[in-house]
């Protein structure tokens, strides 16, 4: 019954708005390689044609556009009642409160310069709550993750984890097969606090409690190490060996 | 020195300089006037007793009782009348007198008389002791009436000067409105109003648009950040060896700490800009508890002992944000700058907060530590301005900062009010206050 929810999981259908090319790109890139359909909008007339036109499940808004604020096409999509997630990228960051959109009808926001991994667990997290009627079941072979719980089980023991490694796993699970630099892993678990934060050590002892745990209670050790740049939940590790 | 003080000094000087030659036109003047009058007189009275003489009458009439002589002389002198003045010791009155002769010379029949008549005229030096005391109540009149007047007339005249004064000392770069200053007939106050009302108008457009800029340039820099990045994380799911791991990996942490320094700048700038004004309380102890939550996992990394006093209900009025900022900073520094196994402490009270870490003496004057980018150790990873973020923060909400070294152990103290009495009696205990 589990693992259904995986199988199910339906073709997300992204609309980018961002007026940087390049940005948009990579974003496209990343998304794409994760098997969604990512359609580009540079400005804000493009954004709102594609949105009459078509239906999205989520919306990556940037609020500055050569042509318009975000903000404007967020309300345009709130009077227009279009139900797509809203992931705002915003330049600014938690102090500028208003610029969050959160207010507006957004779900969340990430801040520039984001982590690619970050926006694609940012991204399932909406895309989890809108399409799939909050279903907060994450599943990856033998691991289940319980986003509500925070209840991790490997097959069916209960993981004896902290929250912090629960959501290092989640982050691992959603970006599986990517790697995923030390910097992109601290700022997911510890936000905005990384800034203080001046050496990734204890990403190590995390990723090392975590794989620890996984392995006692008889799970695979997907979690690879990147030497000099972070690490790697390598999803295919077992598909040849057994 | 008061400019009405110097000008009326000034005043009373030229006076003094004045008053002698004013006087001895003054004394002239009435010396000469005085014996003229006398002389007028007393040569009437000879033209009368010669009239006398000539009509043969004696000149009884004033003569008697009246000092005059008639003597007959040789010849005429060419002067009708001459007149000679003589003084000598009234040795009655033991004073000097002085005594005034007119010898007027007529030619009755074939005879040549000299009239000559004399009288005590007034004395120069009765007539300048007399001006001497005029002088003085003079002066005392002078610089009375003067000492009145230019207290007065500062009052008035220099009002929207000391108004012009006033708004310049309470001018701030950051406030939003221009300066009003009050309206004066006065020329120079005129042209100096319309001085500093420029300069300060210029002054905050220059910083209104400093302000922007950096504001702008920050955030311009987060998206080509976030183009790098991006890039760097799609480079690394290609087939990379591991070197060239290792070389995004160095990029990665260079493009972090870029960011880091960006977002903070903003921060400081913004800061600077006092845009964080709230109506509502926060509660600092709650706060406090959650920034602890977030380090414990450094704190047992670096085997830190750490010793905790958080008293509850402290409200303080301060952007939420702000506040876990200040908190964070704190005690992330206090974790960097220890050492392994070291200890720490986290003191909260209704008017303060304490974190004091164990560490190594500071390398740099530690009035600089609130500076930006001033690091005790250049090599650290972190990127100098957390302390510059708190004090900026404290400024903010007129907090005060303390920070104090002894006996190996760091202190920085926030005090919620800056008017601390337990901050005053630190600052003069510490011969050299490090309070910013």
């Amino acid at each position: 019954m589990v693992q259904i929810i995986d199988l199910i999981l339906p073709v997300m259908k992204v609309l980018v708005v961002e007026d940087n090319k390049e940005l948009a790109s990579s974003i496209q890139d990343y998304l794409a390689g994760e098997g969604y359909i990512c359609e580009l909008a540079y400005t804000f007339d493009a954004a709102r044609e594609k949105l009459t036109m078509f239906t999205y499940d989520c919306i990556l808004l940037d609020i500055m556009l050569p042509d318009g604020n975000g903000l404007h096409l967020l309300k345009v999509i709130k009077e227009e009642k279009i139900s797509s997630g809203i992931l705002i990228i915003s330049a600014k960051n938690a102090l500028d409160d208003k610029v969050t959109g959160l207010e507006d009808g957004a779900d969340d926001y990430v801040t520039k310069p984001f982590h690619l991994p970050e926006l694609h667990a940012r991204l399932r997290a909406i895309f989890r709550r809108k399409k799939l009627d909050g279903s907060n079941l994450i599943t990856f072979n033998e691991i289940n993750l319980n986003t509500d719980t925070f209840e991790a089980r490997i097959n069916e023991t209960v993981l004896n984890i902290t929250r912090k490694e629960f959501e290092l796993l989640l982050y691992f699970v959603v970006n599986k097969n990517r790697v995923l630099s030390r910097q992109s892993i601290a700022e997911h678990l510890w936000g905005d606090y990384t800034d203080n934060l001046a050496n990734f050590d204890f990403v190590y002892q995390h990723v090392k409690n975590l794989r620890k745990k996984v392995s006692a209670a008889n799970g695979g050790d997907y979690i690879e190490t990147v030497y000099g740049l972070g690490y790697k939940f390598n999803a295919s590790i077992y598909e040849t060996g057994q | 020195m008061k400019l009405v003080n110097k000008i009326s000094l000034w005043f009373i000087a030229i006076f003094i300089m004045i008053t002698p030659i004013s006087m001895y036109i003054a004394y002239n003047g009435i010396k000469r006037e005085l014996d003229k009058s006398e002389v007028e007189r007393m040569k009437d009275v000879n033209d009368r007793v010669a009239r006398q003489l000539t009509l043969g009458q004696k000149p009884d009439a004033y003569t008697q009782g009246h000092p005059i002589a008639i003597t007959s002389v040789a010849t005429l002198p060419s002067q009708k009348t001459d007149i000679i003045t003589q003084s000598y010791i009234n040795s009655n009155l033991k004073r000097r007198e002085c005594k005034m002769f007119v010898n007027s010379y007529y030619k009755i029949g074939d005879n040549n008389y000299k009239i000559s008549s004399y009288n005590f005229v007034t004395k120069s030096n009765q007539i300048l002791s007399g001006m001497l005391g005029a002088l003085i109540w003079k002066l005392l009149l002078v610089i009375g009436s003067m000492s009145i007047a230019a207290r007065f007339l500062s009052k008035r005249l220099l009002a929207s000067f000391r108004e012009t004064m006033k708004v310049i000392h309470t001018f701030n770069l950051k406030q939003k409105e221009k300066i009003q200053l009050p309206q004066t007939s006065i020329k120079e106050f005129k042209e100096l109003n319309s001085f500093v009302s420029k300069m300060t108008n210029k002054a905050m457009e220059d910083y209104a648009s400093v302000k922007e800029f950096s504001e702008n340039a920050s955030h311009e820099l987060q998206t080509p950040l976030a183009v790098i990045r991006s890039k760097l994380e799609l480079l690394s799911e290609t087939n990379i060896n591991a070197s060239q791991a290792q070389l995004i990996g160095d990029m990665h942490n260079a493009i972090d700490k870029l960011s880091r320094i960006n977002r903070s700048l903003a921060l400081l700038t913004k800061l600077d800009n006092q845009e964080f004004e709230t109506d509502e309380d926060v509660k600092f102890c709650r706060i406090a508890k959650d920034a602890l939550a977030v380090y414990d996992d450094w704190i047992s990394l670096k085997n830190i002992e750490v010793t905790t006093h958080l008293d509850n209900n402290i409200a303080l009025r301060i952007h939420k944000t702000l506040a876990e900022m200040l908190v964070s900073n704190l005690l992330s520094n206090a974790i960097r700058h220890n050492m392994e196994e070291g200890q720490m402490e986290v003191e909260l009270t209704q008017r303060k907060l304490c974190v004091s870490n164990t560490g190594p003496a500071p390398e740099i004057p530690t009035k600089e530590l609130f500076n930006r980018f001033k690091k005790s150790n250049q090599c650290d990873d972190s990127i100098g301005l957390g302390l510059a973020i708190v004090k900026q923060i404290c400024e903010v909400n007129k907090f005060a900062i303390n920070y104090r070294y002894q006996n190996g152990w760091h202190s920085v103290s926030v005090y919620f009010d800056k008017n601390d009495k337990e901050l005053q009696s630190k600052m003069i205990l510490d011969k050299e206050p490090h309070l910013v």
